[in-house]
């Protein structure tokens, strides 16, 4: 059981307060997401749970280790990230590229071997890639890039995966297709921390929410604790109005 | 088809090289050539060959070569196609620094003046160009390397404005074309162990750029360390591109086309791209080097760096047309 | 050259028309009165103005005029006042006559044109014939003909000297202190000529008529000697490429090369011959030293 836990975690950025005494406990085998408006500082507390940004004041802790004390290259191995519409700049074909998932583990200097083959067909399959295996990724529609980038960050099996706005620039189709696939993860026991901003899909499919407003924590707990009418309302500054059908929650907004 | 790629660019360097031995003012059989190591050391043969078109062919080579090499590097590293030496202003660095080495005597008071200034004007401007751009993207690193490049050309207009050797305009002018004529043994072994450090330091970044493909953001996530990897490279090109340009002038175009014309070859992967760009680097220098020497227009001989412009300008638009309907 | 000329014959022409309306009196006006002032802006009209006029008639000579590897009266020219070539020291000191080079900054020109000072434009001569033209040119218009054609005479008995040595001329590469080879019909070429020396860098192997001679064809050329411009300090420049390549080291260095100031070559004056003179006696000396063929000249040379 990997969990991962934010101690009292603040950041404070050219004078700007962006984090202020964020607890939260993300839990191995669970979806996470973590919603809040614009500028709530989302991205930012993700990128410290990643351990790619330093917090001003706190600490965070991988299974009671503070992360900060974790190599480079064993926290590579560890946890995977995809920031915000994750892109490739060479038309490397997408084989390659979710080869790429593999750099942590790689011995030095040397190409991958040969052994790797099995886990990146995997990964490809995973993400339904095996027919454009040999597709340069820059030829990629924007769902296809989406599941060749999931599988790079999948193809090493971390124990954690944080991925930033999955759904950013899908279309429905793709997004829940998206969604889905880091549902799959958390049910195979891994520990998942989704930023997103479609607040159906969130409700739909994860299990815990962490919601920020302004760099605060507003709530934090699961899906059926903190997911009322009010806490929303309160959350965005609109008025959000739930309702339950056979399919799940629905959420509508009020002008 | 791709495991043919080094081996035969390297048979070509060697077809190319051979021919930079036998070519020039007076073209010397292969038999002459063979006679001049079994000959007396003195005879023309020999001379010409071993102390003249010897060290030419090697400085072609070697200069070639890192060129490639480091503009494959800094086009992983800035994830731009038209990322070459030239843009983040070492080679203006190197120039300045090179200017005021001759012009102003220190290559008089002792002979490795001329490298080293070259090379403390690249360090100088590659450290400016990062400290400009800390913090910032690719693109501020970028900007930055245009906003030194400018400071060098200026630094180096008012070398030439204050030089004391009233010919050093149209000296300064000439050199900034680039040529390898009448360079010698001691180039060689001035150069030589710059390049070569600032080769090994780009090529150990293989990995890195690797990663940086997806971005400075993944990288990192990977493991990475996206920093010090910039550094590396940066002081590679600054060690690497200074000594060049400080032994043969400037020399532009070749780090820019060397990688795209082996990257379609290795399916874009930017380690994979770096040793044939250096190989492809050295057998255009070294053919160009050829040809400035059969190529005359009333009797002057066009400049290495000026071939090569024409030669990779008419490139650069293609590359541009190219570069814009692919992200259109 | 067209141009040269074409820039000649426009100042003539604008010299001409200022003439008629010129608001200062004609220098021919005054000079009935007391002998003209002459003010020099070029280093070669520097040393015809010092050597044909007497020091109280220079109202002032080019700044070059000192250096003694660029002037032959560099000695004289210690007590004469110097000017930039700019047209506010011309108005300042307000010569009678301006004796200005082809290459004279044609701004200065103009403004001085404007202002309607006499300017006389002198020709850069590159052979002996015309060094005797321009010196009675000066010699006419600063009226001092007779030490104009004492300057000739003692160049002409010179060149007969010279003309009497009979030896074979000895094979040579020259270039000047800039690396430049010496060019075809040049005053370089000249003296290197009348001193005896034949210059190798202007027939082939060479292949740049423009330019540094280069050290491939230097070898096949084997030149006995080199001749080399050498400056008052030498300013390290490309030049050091050829100069200082290993091989013009090892086989040229020391006694097979002559090094000459440029004074000898950069101004066609009547002490061309003087310097072609002096050369000679440089060459005859340093062949005596060279008599071994070079280990890579062929054919015995």
């Amino acid at each position: 059981m990997s969990a991962l836990v934010l101690d009292n975690v603040s950041l404070v950025r050219s004078g700007r307060d962006v984090l202020t005494g964020i607890d939260a406990r993300f839990d191995a085998g669970r979806l996470t997401v973590v919603i809040g408006p614009n500028g709530a500082g989302k991205s930012s507390m993700l990128d410290i749970a990643s351990g790619l940004l330093q917090p001003s004041g706190g600490r965070v802790l991988l299974d009671d280790q503070p992360l900060a004390r974790l190599s480079r290259r064993d926290l590579a191995r560890r946890r995977a990230y995809l920031p915000q519409r994750a892109t490739v700049d060479w038309p490397i074909s997408v084989e390659r590229v979710v080869a790429l998932g593999l750099t942590p583990t790689l011995p030095a200097f040397r190409d991958v071997p040969a052994s790797f083959g099995p886990a990146i067909d995997a990964a490809l399959e995973a993400c339904d890639l095996l027919a454009l295996r040999d597709r340069p990724a820059t030829s990629l529609s924007g769902g296809e890039l989406a599941r060749a980038m999931l599988a790079r960050a999948i193809v090493g099996d971390p124990e954690m995966l944080i991925v930033d706005e999955p759904t950013a620039g899908l279309d429905p189709r793709h997004a829940i297709d998206a969604v889905r696939r880091l549902r799959a993860r958390a049910d195979a026991g891994r520990t998942v921390i989704v930023a997103i901003h479609d607040l159906q899909l969130a409700l739909r499919y994860a299990d815990a929410i962490v919601a920020l407003k302004d760099g605060h924590l507003l709530a934090h707990g699961p899906v059926a604790q903190v997911a009322s009418a009010a806490t929303l309302s309160e959350l965005y500054d609109v008025e959000v109005r739930l309702s339950c059908d056979e399919s799940g929650i629905t959420v509508a907004f009020r002008e | 088809m791709r495991r043919m790629l080094i081996p035969g660019l390297t048979i070509l360097l060697l077809v190319a090289a051979l021919l930079s031995l036998l070519a020039g003012t007076f073209w010397l059989s292969p038999a002459e050539a063979l006679e001049s190591f079994t000959g007396g050391r003195e005879s023309l043969s020999a001379l010409i060959i071993g102390d003249i078109r010897l060290p030419r062919t090697l400085l072609a080579v070697m200069i070639g070569a890192i060129l490639g090499l480091n503009g494959a590097a800094l086009q992983g590293l800035l994830r731009n196609p038209l990322a070459e030496p030239g843009l983040l202003g070492v080679s203006a660095g190197a120039s300045l620094g090179a200017v005021v080495a001759i012009y102003y005597g220190f290559t008089a008071s002792f002979s490795l003046a001329a490298p080293v200034f070259g090379l403390v004007g690249g360090f100088v401007t590659a450290g400016l160009g990062l400290l400009l751009a800390r913090g910032g993207g690719t693109l501020s690193l970028i900007l930055a390397g245009t906003a030194v490049t400018s400071m060098a050309a200026a630094g180096v207009s008012l070398a030439l404005n204050l030089a004391p050797n009233p010919f050093a305009a149209y000296e300064i002018t000439n050199w900034l074309m680039g040529s390898l004529a009448d360079r010698s043994w001691d180039h060689v072994r001035l150069a030589a162990p710059f390049v070569i450090v600032g080769a090994t330091l780009l090529l150990v970044s293989g990995r890195a750029l690797d990663a940086l493909a997806l971005g400075e953001v993944q990288a990192e996530s990977l493991g990475i360390a996206v920093g010090r990897t910039r550094l590396l490279i940066l002081t590679g090109t600054a060690l690497g591109v200074g000594a060049a340009t400080a032994v043969a002038g400037a020399i532009g175009f070749v780090g820019l086309i060397a990688p795209h014309l082996v990257r379609p070859l290795v399916g874009h992967r930017p380690a994979r791209t770096l040793v044939p760009a250096a190989l492809a680097g050295a057998i255009l220098t070294t053919l160009a080097d050829v040809a400035t020497r059969l190529l005359s227009v009333n009797g002057t001989n066009i400049s290495l760096g000026v071939f090569i412009s024409l030669i990779g300008a008419p490139f650069f638009l293609w590359l541009v047309l190219h570069v814009r309907r692919r992200t259109a | 050259m067209t141009g040269g000329r074409l820039l000649a014959v426009v100042t003539l022409l604008v010299q001409l028309m200022l003439a008629g309306c010129a608001a200062r009196p004609a220098p021919a006006a005054r000079f009935s009165e007391r002998p003209i002032r002459v003010m020099s802006m070029n280093q070669c009209t520097d040393q015809l103005a010092l050597a044909l006029l007497p020091p109280e008639r220079i109202v002032s000579v080019s700044w070059l005029a000192r250096d003694p590897t660029g002037s032959v009266m560099a000695k004289a020219a210690r007590n004469i006042a110097i000017n930039h070539a700019l047209a506010e020291e011309v108005v300042r000191q307000n010569p009678d006559l301006i004796l200005v080079g082809a290459f004279t900054n044609p701004a200065t020109r103009a403004a001085l044109d404007r202002l309607g000072y006499p300017m006389m434009e002198v020709a850069d001569p590159q052979d002996f014939e015309g060094i005797r033209a321009i010196t009675r040119q000066v010699a006419k218009a600063v009226d001092e003909q007779a030490r104009g054609e004492e300057l000739i005479a003692a160049m002409d008995r010179r060149l007969a000297q010279l003309a009497r040595d009979r030896r074979p001329l000895i094979r040579v590469a020259a270039w000047d202190s800039a690396g430049f080879a010496a060019q075809p019909n040049s005053l370089y070429e000249t003296v290197l000529k009348t001193a005896g020396a034949v210059n190798v860098t202007n027939a082939p192997p060479f292949v740049t008529t423009v330019g540094r001679p280069d050290v491939e064809a230097l070898l096949h050329a084997a030149p006995r000697l080199i001749v080399r411009g050498v400056g008052r300090n030498e300013k390290p420049g490309l030049h050091d490429n050829v100069d200082r390549h290993p091989l013009v080291r090892r086989y040229w260095d020391g006694g097979r090369t002559i090094a000459i100031p440029p004074v000898y070559y950069v101004c066609g004056t009547p002490f061309a011959a003087e310097a072609a003179w002096q050369l000679r006696q440089q060459l005859r000396a340093a062949e005596v030293q060279a008599r071994k063929p070079l280990p890579f000249a062929q054919g015995g040379r």
